[in-house]
C-alpha cells in the first residue's frame, strides 16, 4: 500500500508527512531550549554572586554566528537547487553547509579548551582570581620540578617580588635551595616560545614525565581505608605514588579483631604488618558487607519482634507508643563484628600529590572522595596554587561590604591579595586612581541629578574588576588595549604573558577553586549545558545533511521531488539550530 | 511556497538579501554591545542593552522563521504547532517564577528579603 502525502502536501494542512513531523519535533525543541533559557534567566536574576558579565571573548561567538547564518543560506540554496533539479549545484551547497558546521564545532572546541585551561580561585575573603596555573613535573626521584612562568626569563627582579610575597614569605629561590629545580621549558597551553635559558637543556629529560597543574602535596604516614566505600583506582594511584619512592612499605598498623560467626569468640581478621593490596581490600570489603547485612537482619528481626509484642496490648498510632518498645536483648547474641576501616602505616612517610578536586585537605589530614583518609602533614608550600593572574574581581567583596554598611574600598584594601602582594597592590592603586579619574570626568560631563547623585558613574565592572586588558594597561602605563581587545580572551603567550603577575596562593586562603568548568559557578554550568546541547544539535545536523549529500543520489534519481522535500525538512532543523544560536550569541557573549 | 523554477530563482535572490540582512544585524548587535558611543541606557550593561540585544535577536529569528523556514507560505496549522511550543515554554517559565514569589518565611529579619523581596534559606 502506498503511504499518502509522502511527496505531495495534504490540501487542508498544506503539509506532507515529514514536514508535519519536523514541525512537531521543532515545537518540542522550542520547549526544551525555552526551559534552558528560562533556567538561565532565573540563575542570573537570583544569582548570589556577581554574574560574569560579557565574560566570553566575542570573536569565536561572532565568527560562529556568521558561519551559522551563512550555512542557513547555503542549506536553503541546496534545497532550491534540488527544486530546479540541479544535483551538482545541490552537492556544492550542501558540502559548504557541512563544512560550515564543521568549522563551528572546531571553534567551539577551541573555546571550550581555553575554558578548561583557565583557572579560577575564590578566596576566603571573596576575591576572585583568574589566570593560568603553572605546570610542573615530578621527576623519578620524587622531586618537584617547578614550572618557570612564561615570559619571565628577563624579568627576574621585577616579578620575583610577586613570588617572594606569596603570603608565607617563600619564593622560588628557596625551593631551589631545597633541591627543587626551576625549569624554563614550556610545552603547551601557556606558549611555545623558548627562553634560551640554560636550565632548558638541563631538564629536557623531564619532558617524558607526566605534567601536573595545581596539586595538593601531602606527606602521609598513615592511610585509613573505609572498607565500605573505598574506590580501587584511588588506592591504586596512592600505591603507585608510594611505589615510585624506593623502600616504601604500607602495612596494617595494628591487628583487627572480628567475629564472623556469632557463636564463636572474636578472632584476628586482619593481621598487623600485612601489606596493602587491593585484592585483600576487596576480600575484606566482601566480608565487611556480609557482616553488615547480617547485623541489619538481626536488628530488623529484633525490631519486628518488639513491635509484635507491643501491638498485642497497645493501641494507637506508632508515634505515640514507640516509647514503650522493649527490645529483646537475646537477639544481640547473633550480631557479628567486622572492622569498618583499616589503618595502614606508611614507612618512611611519602609525599603524595593529589588532585584538589578529589581531596578535602586540612593541615593534618587529607580525605579523598571515597573516604580514604591520609594522616600526616599538608605540605602547604608546595600545595599553594601557582598562577599567572589575568583578572582580579573584587565585586563580591564590595557587594558583601555594602550589605553590611561597610566601606567597600576598605574591605578591598584588607583582602589577602592586596595585603600580601605588593605588585598586585600597585596595580590596584593604579586601577583605583583611573576609576577616580573616570568618575570625575563623568561628573564633569553629565553633572549631578537633583538629589546630588552623580548622573553617570563608573560601572561595577569598571570599578571592581581588573580585567586582563586593565592589568596590561596598568603594567605598561598606557592604554594599550582598546575597546576591541575584549573580542579575544587573555593571551598567555608571548607579548602579554610577561605582564600577568605570578602569585602563589596558599591553600588555606582558598574558598573554592576550579577550572572554568560547570563546577566553577552557575554561569559556566548553564553556559556549558546550553552550548553543549546546541553543539550536539550541530553534530546531529552534520549527520543528517551529510547523509543527504552522500547517500541521496539514488532517491534523487527515483523521485527528485521527495528528495527535495527531505532536504527541506533537514534544512528546517538546520535553521532551528541557527535560530537557537541567534539568541545564544547575544545572551552569552554580549550581555 | 515557491515551486516553479522561476519562482525559485526569485526566492533565491530573497534568500541572499535576507542572509545579508542577518549579517548586518549581527554586526549591529555587537556594535551596540561594545562601542561606548552606541551604548544606550546607563553606562555599561543594563536592562536597556538587554532589551535592545534581545529585540534584535527576536527580529533576526523571525526573519529566519518567516523566510528560510518558509513560515510565510505555510497554513495556520504550522503556526499553531510552533507557537504552542513557545506559549508552553513561556508558561513554564512563568510557573517557575511563581514558585519564587511565595511568601515562605525562613526567619525573622532576613536582610535578603528586604533587599530583593525574596527570601533565602538560612545559612547552615
Amino acid at each position: 500500500m502506498d503511504i499518502p502525502f509522502t511527496t505531495t502536501a495534504r490540501k487542508d494542512t498544506g503539509l506532507y508527512n515529514a514536514k508535519l513531523g519536523i514541525w512537531l519535533f521543532l515545537a518540542s525543541e522550542v520547549m526544551l531550549f525555552g526551559g534552558l533559557f528560562s533556567g538561565y534567566v532565573f540563575l542570573r536574576v537570583f544569582a548570589d554572586f556577581t554574574w560574569p558579565e560579557r565574560a566570553l571573548p566575542i570573536i569565536p561567538g561572532l565568527i560562529n554566528t556568521f558561519i551559522l547564518i551563512g550555512s542557513s543560506v547555503t542549506v536553503v540554496f541546496a534545497w532550491a537547487s534540488l527544486k530546479m533539479r540541479k544535483w551538482r549545484q545541490f552537492q556544492i551547497y550542501m558540502a559548504i553547509t557541512i563544512v560550515c558546521a564543521g568549522i563551528f564545532m572546531i571553534l567551539k572546541t577551541i573555546e571550550y579548551k581555553a575554558k578548561f585551561l583557565h583557572q579560577a580561585v575564590k578566596m576566603k575573603d571573596f576575591v576572585i582570581l583568574e589566570g593560568h596555573t603553572h605546570k610542573f613535573t615530578i621527576d623519578s626521584a620524587g622531586h618537584v620540578e617547578e614550572y618557570h612562568p612564561p615570559g619571565h626569563g628577563g624579568h627576574g627582579d621585577d616579578h620575583g617580588s610577586g613570588h617572594g610575597d606569596g603570603g608565607h614569605g617563600e619564593g622560588h629561590s628557596s625551593l631551589a635551595s631545597e633541591g627543587l629545580h626551576l625549569i624554563a621549558d614550556q610545552k603547551d597551553g601557556h606558549g611555545e616560545e623558548s627562553h634560551g635559558d640554560d636550565s632548558h637543556e638541563e631538564h629536557a629529560k623531564s619532558k617524558s614525565d607526566p605534567e601536573y597543574h595545581n596539586r595538593i602535596f601531602f606527606e602521609a604516614d598513615t592511610i585509613t581505608v573505609s572498607l565500605e566505600t573505598f574506590y580501587a583506582p584511588f588506592i591504586a594511584e596512592l600505591m603507585a605514588q608510594a611505589a615510585a619512592k624506593d623502600g616504601v612499605e604500607i602495612k596494617v598498623t595494628a591487628s583487627q579483631l572480628g567475629r564472623i560467626d556469632p557463636k564463636k569468640a572474636e578472632t584476628i581478621v586482619v593481621e598487623e604488618g600485612e601489606l596493602l593490596s587491593i585484592t585483600d581490600l576487596k576480600k575484606y570489603q566482601a566480608k565487611y558487607l556480609e557482616a553488615k547485612s547480617q547485623n541489619s537482619k538481626v536488628k530488623t528481626a529484633q525490631a519486628r519482634d518488639a513491635w509484635a509484642r507491643l501491638r498485642k496490648d497497645a493501641k494507637g498510632p506508632a508515634r505515640d507508643i514507640k516509647d514503650q518498645l522493649e527490645f529483646d536483648e537475646s537477639f544481640e547474641d547473633f550480631l557479628v563484628q567486622y572492622p569498618q576501616t583499616l589503618t595502614y602505616t606508611i614507612s618512611p612517610p611519602v609525599l603524595f600529590h593529589l588532585d584538589p578536586r578529589k581531596v578535602d585537605e586540612s593541615p593534618e589530614r587529607a580525605r579523598l572522595l571515597d573516604g580514604t583518609t591520609l594522616g600526616g602533614q599538608l605540605d602547604s608550600k608546595h600545595s599553594a596554587i601557582e598562577m599567572a593572574i589575568d583578572a582580579i574581581d573584587f565585586s563580591d567583596v564590595a557587594r558583601r561590604a555594602e550589605d553590611r554598611d561597610r566601606d567597600p574600598l576598605v574591605a578591598i584594601e584588607n583582602t589577602w591579595i592586596l595585603q600580601n602582594n605588593p605588585e598586585i597592590k600597585k596595580l590596584w592603586d593604579i586601577h583605583s586612581a583611573k576609576v577616580a579619574a573616570l568618575d570625575e570626568e563623568l561628573l564633569e560631563k553629565h553633572g549631578r541629578d537633583k538629589n546630588g547623585k552623580q548622573k553617570e558613574e563608573a560601572t561595577e565592572v569598571e570599578r571592581y574588576r581588573m580585567r586582563w586588558q586593565d592589568i596590561i594597561n596598568h603594567q605598561v602605563g598606557e592604554d594599550k588595549m582598546g575597546i576591541f581587545s575584549g573580542f579575544a580572551g587573555p593571551n598567555h603567550k608571548a607579548d602579554y604573558a610577561k605582564h600577568f603577575p605570578n602569585i602563589s596562593v596558599p591553600r588555606e586562603e582558598v574558598r573554592h577553586e576550579s577550572r572554568f568548568t560547570p563546577r566553577w559557578n552557575n554561569y559556566y554550568a548553564i553556559y556549558f549545558l546550553i552550548t553543549g546541547l546546541h553543539g550536539l544539535h550541530v553534530i546531529g545536523g552534520i549527520i543528517v545533511l551529510g547523509y543527504f549529500l552522500f547517500f541521496g543520489k539514488k532517491m534523487y534519481l527515483n523521485n527528485p521531488e521527495r528528495m527535495a522535500n527531505r532536504v527541506e525538512v533537514g534544512g528546517l532543523f538546520w535553521h532551528f539550530v541557527d535560530l537557537v544560536w541567534i539568541f545564544l550569541f547575544p545572551i552569552l557573549y554580549l550581555m | 511556497m515557491a515551486d516553479s523554477p522561476e519562482e525559485i530563482k526569485k526566492a533565491v535572490k530573497l534568500y541572499i538579501f535576507i542572509g545579508a540582512f542577518l549579517f548586518a544585524f549581527t554586526i549591529i548587535t555587537v556594535a551596540v554591545a561594545t562601542v561606548p558611543a552606541l551604548d544606550f541606557g546607563g553606562r555599561g550593561f543594563d536592562a536597556v542593552d538587554a532589551t535592545i540585544g534581545l529585540a534584535i535577536a527576536a527580529f533576526k529569528a523571525s526573519l529566519v522563521m518567516l523566510i528560510f523556514m518558509h513560515l510565510n507560505h505555510e497554513k495556520k496549522l504550522v503556526y499553531f504547532v510552533y507557537i504552542l511550543g513557545f506559549i508552553f515554554a513561556i508558561f513554564l517559565m512563568v510557573l517557575t517564577g511563581l514558585t519564587l514569589s511565595g511568601d515562605i518565611n525562613y526567619g525573622e529579619g532576613d536582610t535578603q528579603k528586604e533587599k530583593t523581596g525574596f527570601y533565602s534559606p538560612p545559612a547552615k
